[in-house]
């Protein structure tokens, strides 16, 4: 569980706090996405999150963030990271090997696994990853969706409680961020850990997160499941925030009076509220064919 | 494509030797080379040298290490010509001569560095940097924030290079021409220098962050999931580098100078 309440931060470098009075609660087994424009404090909220505020980058910290009940200004960032397992955005800094395997090994030696649950832990994380093959290769011959595959992986393998990845698929392919998301919401909803993933790819955070926070100016905007929040699609559209298609179909139709159910967030929810779109229609013409006294589509008629 | 010391895979007896011996016997080889003023010992260093990097493969590289080497030690060579005015004169120079000796001392340098970088240079492309620093942790005792620097440096070479690869592109991409002589690049590189910095100084911070968030200050001597045990081989390569010094060193001390 973590909690955060009313968190402001700003970097001493920084005249403007980057986080502004920010509290929310993540219960265990969560899958969250947070986006928002660039610039709107993402990352330094994940930072909040993993404990890299305050204890690596100085600067005015208010209010609190707790993990499991442990304030994070009081516990130690080590101890902390027993507890969240953290993705970087600039994984070439993130890489500390030359090779995958012992990139893999690196936390789990440093966290004290025993020796006989390391290799099937780096087995199960590059397997779960698809990168099996790509175990003994150098990391400087990788490209970089491999790469930000070996680093998930690398933290998947430490099994920590709190997942928090700073966009984890910004070098991937659409069929592998999608088998990504489609494994962070097995993590999160098979083995409670809680998964925070800040992307840009709001199409895949509807499809697979449970909750959407929207940031704005250091702020949170919106907060809600994916449905509630994609009903605010003008509101997004003004953030710099494209909703999905699916979304914008949905949003279209209900402006129309065809449709009334929530927010579509893929392409079987717009189905349905085509679906549903059609029904309205057909049943539209059948009243305006029986004033005319004419037979309605539905029973062979022509329109 | 591998890149400036980066680990090149193999099996040959080099990739298979215990790291630590490895280190031992490349540094053992590099005293022997200092100590020597012999032509022969280090002839006979650099034949060893050479056959070292025949046996893992990696001759090609090593010739174009040894040409980067000559290259630079050529300065150091002509320095010493000029300024060792030493046995019978050759050539007269206002401030002094070019003697017999001072153009044996030239090649000496030359020769010298030649066979020291190459033991030192196969070291990092036959062991991963991870192997090296860890059994210098489990064997040595050498503290880990010390060889996880030295891992830390030497794997970032590498990214630092790309990064200026990436500056200089941008540039060129600009109307930046980089073609031409060496002052002209290196006048048209130097204030590229700033963004490589303040991007290689954010790259460390995050590294740092990213070590530290994955249990760098938990680590110990016996946290290294492998073992680096010695065997007989070891033993033996380690006995020949120690013989080789030895060599060296009555050759000094006779003042064998062919």
């Amino acid at each position: 569980m973590i909690e955060v309440k009313n968190l402001s931060f700003t970097y001493k470098e920084g005249s403007a706090p980057t986080v502004r009075d920010v509290s929310l609660s993540i219960p265990d087994g969560q899958f969250v996405g947070i986006t928002g424009a660039a610039g709107s404090g993402k990352s330094t909220l994940t930072y909040a999150f993993n404990g890299i505020i305050p204890h690596c980058y100085p600067g005015d910290f208010y209010g609190s963030v707790l993990i499991d009940g442990k304030d994070t200004v009081e516990t130690s960032l080590t101890d902390i990271s027993r507890m969240v397992g953290s993705v970087c955005q600039d994984i070439d800094s993130q890489i500390v090997s030359s090779v995958v395997e012992d990139e893999m090994l690196y936390g789990l030696e440093n966290f004290g696994v025993p020796a006989t649950e390391i290799e099937p832990r780096m087995d199960e994380a590059l397997d779960a990853m698809g990168i099996s093959d790509l175990k003994y290769c150098n990391i400087a011959s990788l490209s970089g969706g491999q790469k930000q595959k070996v680093a998930v992986a690398a933290i998947l393998a430490l099994r920590p409680r709190v997942l928090v990845l700073d966009e984890p698929t910004a070098e991937l392919d659409p069929a592998s961020s999608h088998a990504v998301f489609a494994l962070l919401r097995d993590y999160a909803s098979k083995r409670g850990i809680t998964v925070i993933v800040i992307e840009q790819k709001i199409a895949l955070m509807s499809e697979f997160a449970d909750r959407l926070i929207i940031v704005k100016k250091g702020g949170i905007l919106l907060d809600g499941t994916p449905a509630e929040v994609l009903e605010n699609a003008e509101l997004l559209q003004a953030e710099g925030i494209n909703c999905p298609r699916a979304t914008s179909l949905g949003n279209e139709l209900a402006k129309r009076n065809l449709y009334a159910g929530p927010a579509c967030r893929n392409v079987a929810d717009a189905l349905r509220a085509c679906e549903i779109a059609l029904g309205f229609e057909a049943a539209g013409a059948n009243d305006a064919q029986a004033k005319l006294g004419a037979p309605s589509p539905a029973e062979g008629g022509q329109a | 494509m591998n890149g400036f010391l980066e680990y090149v895979p193999g099996d040959s007896f080099l990739h298979k030797m215990n790291p630590v011996a490895k280190l031992a016997v490349a540094l053992l080889m590099v005293f022997a080379c200092f100590i020597t003023p012999s032509f022969m010992v280090l002839g006979l260093i650099l034949v060893i040298d050479f056959f070292m990097a025949y046996s893992c493969g990696m001759i090609k590289q090593t010739l174009g290490l040894s040409k980067a080497v000559a290259g630079f030690s050529v300065i150091l060579a002509l320095i010493a010509l000029l300024s060792t005015p030493e046995g019978l004169l050759l050539v007269a120079l206002p401030w002094g001569y070019i003697g017999s000796e001072s153009v044996l001392a030239a090649i000496r340098i030359v020769l010298r560095l030649v066979a020291a970088a190459v033991p030192l240079f196969l070291v990092f492309y036959v062991t991963k940097l991870n192997d090296l620093a860890n059994s210098l942790v489990k064997v040595c005792h050498v503290p880990y924030k010390y060889a996880f620097v030295f891992t830390s440096t030497v794997h970032f070479i590498p990214v630092f290079m790309n990064d200026m690869a990436g500056i200089m592109e941008a540039q060129t991409a600009r109307g930046v021409e980089f073609d031409g002589g060496f002052l002209k690049k290196l006048r048209l590189m130097v204030p590229l220098c700033v963004p490589l910095l303040v991007s290689s100084v954010r790259k460390t911070n995050s590294a740092a962050i990213a070590a530290e968030v994955r249990g760098f200050n938990l680590r110990t001597r016996t946290s290294g999931y492998k073992e680096y045990p010695f065997v007989a081989s070891d033993y033996l390569y380690m006995l020949f580098a120690l013989l080789l010094l030895a060599a060296s060193i009555v050759s000094s001390a006779l003042g064998v100078l062919f």
